[in-house]
């Protein structure tokens, strides 16, 4: 750094006054987001660990609760089927864009600008949005749900896949060019392998993640388990309601656990 | 034989340019193109095979010229050619066995290529050049498991994996130690004399140029200044080649010493 | 080496015995080609057995293109007005805020603790595994469990978002406490420095850009929470619109007109996130 300080205490001086600076402006940000949504903070924090309580005691499945484990197993399957095959269908596709769509592996500029654009489109619609236009045409299905994460996560693996190329050193397919490989050679035998553990990482933590988003599509779009949690929740079976987060959050966990356990195994 | 000749490169801003580059290099010998840094020496060995497309010249291997191949014709003429690199360039994840067998790659079909099919016969043959360059143990290693020296003698079993008559050698040993330097230095020049290869090699170090090259190809800002047998470089030689370097002086310096 | 090579320089002899099977599969490729196999057989299960409702596709995806056309070529405010629906979205944007901030300085202390270089094992460890069953729960479920407890509103919204936030962050927070040479702690430790003032003088400043892009991250992600807060539990932003002129009013013109907000908003977010990056990679 170049010395513009004239003394130390000059230099503290400055730090103290950048640091209050941003601090002041955080302050402000958040009184007037506060004032914006009518948000009382104390209160609210304050009734945090009630929140937590009232949850441990009412959310509790009891015996009567296991008669809905009949419905609960099989949406909570249909959910994570459906979060698998709508990232499997996106990475599919998202895996031809991002060979288009790469810097350093691109047809043409044209193609390169195309295939990022429609990322960052797919991407920045909310997937709430996806849920909403898709289910004026394709109505209850569990088909609305599948299409609405498959356009999001299209446009995650996308931006991801392609910057995954992107990070790759080019140096080494002008390796594989120089022995005479033609392109899809040079894609299939270079980018891919160099390129397969990082993006199998992301395809994994989609289908996490698509678990996740699954129950908020759910709820929106009204099918699969966030149909069912609604239900519940909403005709006060609590128990029932109690049980279908315990077991969305124990499959969430143990997806968390497989991946970590694949990627190790095929870094 | 590669004959090279009058080959013309400008960049955008007359970096790196070649002017009107000529030379020959002869099967069973080793060629070393020396020079300083950013003289063109990369840009000359990357013209041959045509990974950089230059301006103008000719580039005879066999007397066939490059320059005037087309798009599948190129494809059949590198497939001749072996390139290794200083940053060895494999596909890291693979194994150093997959990764010979990619020398086959421009032999094959597309369909073939892309889904790694080879033939037992290829197989088996990469595993023999493997053990050619010591290095039979570490077939089933990915390859970013391996040491530069051993990575670096991958990619020379990579480059003999395409039957090539000719190998180009970016800065090879640029990035090795002395030990790894002398093997792979001794492969190379044992190629050379034993496959009677055209042995093509950039090399930075002047003492390594001088101990294993039989013919030398002085370039200085683009253009060649010498060029002749190794027993024909002298102090006055260096002096052209590395004249108004300082980088270079204090390399001559250090040879020197 | 390559002595007993031949001097034919087109052909080289095998001098590995025939016998050996040489295969190219190795165990990580063995096992990174079963999971996509399943991967793939689950897929095609899921697709052939997936519930259509008695859709046709033809005609779904032919309205669908109707709706699409309505959407991005013909937006209009519809049954809400200017003024509504940019409230609405200063609305979300500034629940977005709130719960970061709120988010990013609680899970700042709890990181803290759930740092295993800083605190004892199995301190660390029991935050982790609490964050992590948070976490594992989704966002919209706590906000709605927190409107049980404290009505629908605002204050449920806020609470649900920042809790989720938390769990998040925390885990980002800690692994970058985590990669703080454990060498620099000792160091000061041994010259008899406390325990806040290594935190705020060594491991922060080290840490800031790590932390910034994190919380940068978790901002975008907020925000789309925040709209589907409004969506799914009706707090009083753009969501809510959305959800509103989709579902009940069938006006897709207003979908499009919020969807073109959120996307002109999400740009710019990518643009600011864009130049902090390129910003902290300068400096650094």
């Amino acid at each position: 750094m170049k010395a513009k300080y004239s003394s130390p205490q000059q230099f503290f001086r400055q730090r103290r006054m950048r640091l209050t600076v941003v601090l002041v402006i955080l302050l402000l940000i958040y009184f007037g987001s506060v004032l914006l949504v009518n948000f009382n903070t104390f209160s609210s924090l304050a009734q945090i660990p009630a929140g937590l309580v009232w949850l441990f005691k009412t959310f509790i499945p009891n015996q009567h609760t296991t008669t809905y484990l009949g419905p609960i197993f099989y949406q909570l399957w249909r959910t994570l089927i459906v979060s698998i095959s709508s990232t499997i269908c996106a990475a599919l596709l998202s895996l031809i864009f991002a060979v288009l769509g790469a810097k350093t592996t691109s047809p043409n500029r044209v193609l390169q600008l195309t295939v990022r654009f429609g990322a960052s489109l797919l991407r920045n619609i909310p997937v709430v949005a996806w849920a909403m236009i898709l289910l004026f045409s394709f109505k209850q299905s569990d088909f609305t749900g599948f299409l609405a994460l498959f356009f999001m996560t299209l446009g995650y693996l996308t931006r991801a896949f392609t910057e995954t190329i992107e990070d790759l050193d080019t140096e080494k397919l002008h390796a594989l060019q120089a022995v005479g490989a033609n392109y899809f050679q040079c894609v299939f035998c270079g980018v891919l392998p160099e390129a397969a553990s990082t993006m199998t990482s992301w395809v994994l933590y989609m289908i996490e993640n698509n678990i996740r988003d699954a129950t908020l599509v759910g709820i929106l779009t009204g099918t699969g388990i966030g149909f069912l949690f609604n239900q519940y929740f909403k005709s006060i079976r609590y128990d029932a309601a109690g049980l279908i987060v315990l077991l969305i959050a124990a499959l969430v966990i143990v997806l968390e656990l497989t991946s970590t356990q694949i990627r190790r195994a095929i870094a | 034989m590669l004959k090279v000749n009058q080959l013309d490169k400008t960049y955008g801003q007359d970096k790196h340019s070649l002017k009107s580059v000529s030379f020959t290099a002869q099967p069973g010998e080793v060629t070393a193109i020396i020079g300083p840094s950013g003289a063109g020496k990369t840009t000359i060995l990357r013209s041959v095979n045509q990974l950089i497309r230059d301006d103008g010249g000719q580039i005879l291997l066999d007397d066939q010229d490059i320059r005037q191949a087309n798009k599948a014709e190129l494809r059949k003429i590198r497939h001749h050619i072996g390139m290794i690199f200083q940053n060895y360039n494999l596909i890291s994840p693979l194994t150093a066995l997959e990764n010979v067998l990619h020398g086959r790659l421009g032999a094959k079909s597309t369909l073939a290529g892309m889904f790694g099919l080879y033939s037992t016969a290829e197989k088996t043959e990469a595993l023999a050049l493997l053990t050619e360059v010591g290095l039979k143990d570490y077939a089933y290693q990915r390859c970013d498991q391996l040491s530069g020296g051993q990575q670096q003698r991958v990619g020379i079993a990579r480059a003999l994996m395409q039957h090539p008559k000719m190998i180009l050698c970016d800065e090879p040993i640029a990035s090795l130690d002395p030990k790894s330097t002398k093997i792979v230095m001794d492969i190379l020049r044992q190629l050379a004399r034993e496959k009677q290869l055209i042995i093509l090699i950039n090399l930075h170090q002047i003492d390594i140029a001088m101990d294993y090259a039989d013919h030398i190809v002085g370039i200085n800002d683009g253009a060649i200044v010498f060029e002749g047998p190794t027993e024909q470089v002298n102090e006055a030689v260096l002096q052209k080649i590395y004249r108004q370097s300082a980088d270079a002086k204090v390399k001559v310096a250090a040879n020197e010493s | 080496m390559i002595e007993n090579s031949s001097s034919e320089p087109k052909i080289v002899k095998p001098k590995v015995p025939n016998t050996e099977r040489i295969s190219l599969m190795t165990k990580p490729r063995l096992i990174l080609r079963s999971v996509l196999a399943v991967l793939g057989l689950v897929t095609i299960y899921s697709l052939v057995t997936i519930d259509m409702a008695g859709l046709k596709l033809k005609d779904a995806f032919h309205s669908l293109g109707l709706n699409l056309n309505a959407m991005f070529l013909h937006p209009n405010v519809g049954q809400d007005s200017w003024s509504v629906l940019l409230r609405g979205l200063s609305t979300s944007i500034a629940l977005t805020l709130l719960t970061t901030l709120l988010g990013a300085v609680i899970a700042f202390f709890i990181a803290v603790f759930s740092a295993r270089n800083l605190s004892p094992t199995w301190v660390a460890n029991t935050l982790k595994a609490v964050m992590a069953f948070i976490r594992s729960i989704p966002t919209i479920i706590w906000v709605l469990i927190y409107s049980a407890v404290m009505g629908l509103g605002a204050n449920a919204a806020v609470v649900g978002l920042t809790f989720h936030s938390i769990a998040y962050l925390v885990k980002a927070y800690s692994e970058s406490i985590e990669e703080t040479p454990q060498a620099t702690i000792e160091a000061l430790k041994a010259s008899g420095v406390r325990f806040w003032p290594i935190i705020f003088q060594a491991i922060l400043p080290s840490i800031v850009p790590a932390l910034l892009s994190w919380t940068f991250i978790r901002f975008e992600i907020n925000f789309a929470n925040a709209v589907a807060v409004g969506a799914a539990a009706g707090a009083d932003d753009i969501g809510y619109y959305l959800f509103m002129a989709s579902g009940f009013y069938f006006d897709f013109h207003e979908v499009g007109l919020i969807v073109y907000l959120l996307l002109g908003f999400a740009i710019i977010l990518e643009l600011i996130s864009m130049r902090l990056r390129g910003h902290y990679l300068k400096s650094n």
